[in-house]
């Protein structure tokens, strides 16, 4: 039933690609393409296929999906951390609320002179500012999830008399653990743009320095594949986080839907 | 039979699921309604005629919003058909309004009391500079003239049911069709709206569906009782309700007539649910 | 709601006035070289120069002017096709999928492929920017026509509204908060590529400014320059915000 449904939809959902990529190619064929801004789905194809043997491609998504998950990682702990203790505390919350308002504005990019300055190039400097452009983010999702965790739980844990770290283990995180992950999942897709963007604007490394070579050396087909992976890699990267948040957090995702 | 003839409505004939002379407003010709072989309306024929108030009743699942939302036009049936002053209903039509049950969802949200009227007015091409007075005039008189400038949410149940009562009246509708319009208000705000509805019933002319699972309700408003049966939704029987009007939330339901109807509908109803 | 309360604000100042002391105890004691870091004092001083010298008030302008150009046009198009295909099932039905499909692709991600076509100008960035802060726009607003209260469709059916009635009247508002939700998220992002076009193609800009200060060591005026940045997305954001809350009043009691 599932399967038949998909199919049925499956067809319009594939239609509008598939026609472009026919009229790309059969205009490209036509035309006798000779471009250094344009290539024919063909060529692409041919394009993808070198860069992924001579190993550049594979290398590049490495060097980019490193430093994307060791920034994320890095971003959203300390984010989380740091949105867990303002969602505990009125005090520090009404305190640097003024100061993180101030500050979360500032774009990412911006801090890429910055960093580079202070780090140089390399993997540690794109790590540093993926990680400075999830902290904000993560600093809200965080606080907000804690302020709606039920204050019946929070009055068990008066009652209870549980100190701050068993207040916090055994009830705050299982609490709002669903509401991390969402987070998480939210940065992993972010971590991708800035690790790419970073990569473009300055950084000599990964998929973003890939694309920006390509187009430097004329070689448009090569540039569309690097486009192309790195979309379908953001695509699957939401795909991932998407069934994992469905497996581990069913009620959460239904709760969420539309 | 125990007959307060006092009504003060034209009735239109003795034979109470057909009226003997041909105007009727609206006709049933047979309907029926399937989803797949699912059937939910099994063959229904009704004449109401102009001005009459008719009640649904029946046992959930007996297709009473069903058959509301084909006479709104909002479902087609899958055989016969309804009519509307003699000609054949294709789809929703401005002069049939209905009032839906859950008014905060039928509302637009970001529309004051006087916005939600005005779409109503803005759909019939009502020119702007006579809006405003036909507006106020339609909240007073159900009673929202000091709120026009609320917005739904800031209203209670009641008033945003009278504020979706207000919108149809805007549409100057022959008929007015109500699905279960008060069965989430309270019993004292109920009472209210019900003799405000009779009131602008009689004062309109229009002709009026009322679909509701209460038996009072449906003694209480209507000239005639549709009791629906289900599986599939069928006519089972229709009762004249021979009571004076105006009705009196005091008077009418201490009637003796009343409380007959009321025994008579509930054993109906009582064996439709064994 | 938030509430205004003067301890909150007491609180939030004094919070203020520490970071900012503990910024020039960190660049006074030399934990990090000054070279890098200014400390509070000089990247005051370097923003009260650029802004009253000229430079960098004229390349904040060109900034700002980029920014709501790019996010305008961005807007335009974006709720304009959105409404398209949001309103009919059917080009939902073709067409969405391959918005879903495009949406994770970074926006910057094109830049490469915009510089291959219009070369290291102003269009090229302005095209970066409108292209990138499309997306959140187009995908919101067939999201919001999509998730259009089904007894509304009803009451329009009704009421005999015609479709273009139905769109501006009905689907249009009821979008509305998805809508200028997505229209901040995307002056946000229409800041950031203004940066990074301007940095990547060195046309005349805060972007340009600051990776010019950076490569120059001046650290000041690459510091002054982020907390300009910093103040036009405040600023942007906070206007949106409160345009929100005018428009969007109808839902304030609901909350």
């Amino acid at each position: 039933m599932r399967a038949a449904s998909l199919l049925k939809n499956g067809w319009r959902a594939a239609l509008l690609p598939a026609t472009l990529i026919v009229v790309a190619q059969v205009a490209a064929t036509v035309t006798q393409l000779e471009s250094d801004t344009l290539a024919s789905p063909f060529d692409i194809a041919q394009a993808f296929g070198s860069v992924m043997a001579d190993g550049s491609l594979p290398k590049a998504t490495l060097d980019t999906l490193k430093a994307a998950a060791a920034g994320c990682i890095l971003g959203v702990g300390a984010g989380s951390l740091l949105g867990i203790v303002l969602g505990l505390s009125r005090l520090a919350d009404e305190a640097l609320d003024l100061t993180i308002e101030l500050l979360r504005p500032v774009p990412v990019v911006a801090l890429i002179p910055v960093v580079m300055m202070l780090l140089g190039f390399g993997a540690e400097m794109e790590i540093v500012i993926i990680a400075l452009g999830l902290l904000w983010p993560s600093v809200v999702l965080a606080r907000a999830a804690v302020k709606e965790v039920e204050p019946r739980l929070m009055e068990v844990s008066n009652v209870l008399q549980l100190g701050f770290l068993a207040r916090l283990t055994k009830i705050v995180l299982p609490a709002i653990l669903p509401q991390l992950f969402m987070s998480l999942k939210l940065a992993a897709g972010y971590a991708l743009v800035v690790a790419v963007t970073v990569e473009i604007t300055a950084n000599p490394l990964g998929l973003g320095y890939g694309i920006m070579m390509a187009q430097q050396a004329l070689r448009p087909a090569e540039m569309f594949a690097y486009l192309i992976w790195i979309g379908a890699i953001g695509w699957l990267i939401s795909l991932l986080l998407n069934v994992a948040q469905r497996t581990f957090f069913p009620a959460f995702v239904k709760g969420e839907g539309r | 039979m125990v007959v307060t003839q006092l009504s003060t409505r034209p009735r239109q004939g003795e034979d109470n699921s057909t009226p003997t002379s041909g105007e009727a407003r609206i006709r049933i010709r047979d309907v029926t309604l399937s989803y797949g072989s699912l059937q939910i309306i099994g063959g229904i024929s009704l004449d109401i005629a102009p001005g009459e108030t008719i009640s649904v009743i029946g046992p959930s699942g007996c297709g009473k919003t069903t058959l509301l939302r084909m006479l709104a036009g909002l479902a087609r049936p899958t055989s016969g058909s309804v009519e509307l002053d003699g000609s054949v209903l294709g789809g929703p039509n401005r002069s049939i309004a209905i009032v839906f049950q859950d008014y905060g969802k039928a509302l637009l949200p970001w529309r004051t009391a006087a916005g939600n009227v005005s779409l109503a007015l803005e759909a019939r091409g009502c020119p702007g500079a006579e809006r405003p007075a036909i507006i106020r005039e339609l909240l007073e008189k159900i009673g929202l003239g000091r709120h026009a400038d609320k917005y739904p949410a800031e209203m209670s149940g009641g008033m945003q049911q009278r504020l979706q009562i207000a919108r149809c009246l805007a549409q100057e509708p022959k008929v007015l069709l109500m699905d279960e319009p008060f069965g989430a208000l309270d019993a004292m705000t109920r009472q209210a709206l019900q003799d405000e509805v009779l009131g602008l019933v009689a004062t309109t002319g229009a002709t009026m569906v009322f679909v509701t699972h209460d038996l009072e309700e449906a003694i209480y408003l209507g000239d005639r009782i549709i009791c629906l049966q289900p599986n599939p939704g069928r006519v089972g029987r229709v009762v004249d309700v021979r009571l004076a009007r105006p009705r009196d939330q005091l008077l009418t339901r201490e009637d003796h007539e009343f409380l007959r109807l009321r025994r008579e509908l509930y054993d109906l109803i009582k064996d439709d649910h064994q | 709601m938030k509430h205004f309360s003067l301890r909150k604000l007491l609180l939030g100042c004094g919070a203020l006035a520490l970071f900012i002391l503990a910024w020039k105890l960190v660049t006074d004691a030399k934990l990090v070289s000054p070279i890098f870091f200014p400390g509070p004092e000089r990247t005051y001083a370097a923003l009260v120069k650029g802004l009253s010298g000229g430079a960098m008030l004229s390349q904040t302008l060109e900034t700002v002017q980029r920014m709501l150009l790019g996010w305008l046009l961005a807007s335009f198009v974006g709720v304009f096709l959105g409404a398209l295909i949001g309103v009919s099932r059917r080009a939902r039905a073709f067409i969405a999928p391959t918005l879903e499909l495009l949406r994770p692709l970074p926006a910057s991600a094109m830049i490469p492929i915009a510089i291959a076509f219009l070369g290291f100008s102003d269009n090229m960035v302005l095209v970066v920017i409108a292209f990138g802060a499309l997306w959140p726009m187009l995908l919101a607003t067939i999201h919001g026509f999509a998730a259009m209260e089904p007894r509304l469709y009803e009451v329009s059916a009704v009421l005999g509204l015609s479709r273009a009635q139905v769109i501006w009247k009905l689907a249009l508002p009821s979008a509305m908060p998805m809508i200028l939700a997505s229209l901040r998220l995307g002056l946000t992002i229409s800041l950031i590529l203004a940066v990074v076009g301007e940095m990547l193609a060195s046309r005349q800009g805060l972007g340009q400014s600051i990776l010019a200060a950076s490569r120059s060591f001046r650290s000041p005026d690459l510091f002054a320059g982020i907390v300009i940045l910093g103040a036009i997305g405040l600023v942007g954001s906070r206007l949106l915000s409160f345009a929100e809350r005018r428009l969007l009043r109808w839902q304030a009691v609901n909350r």
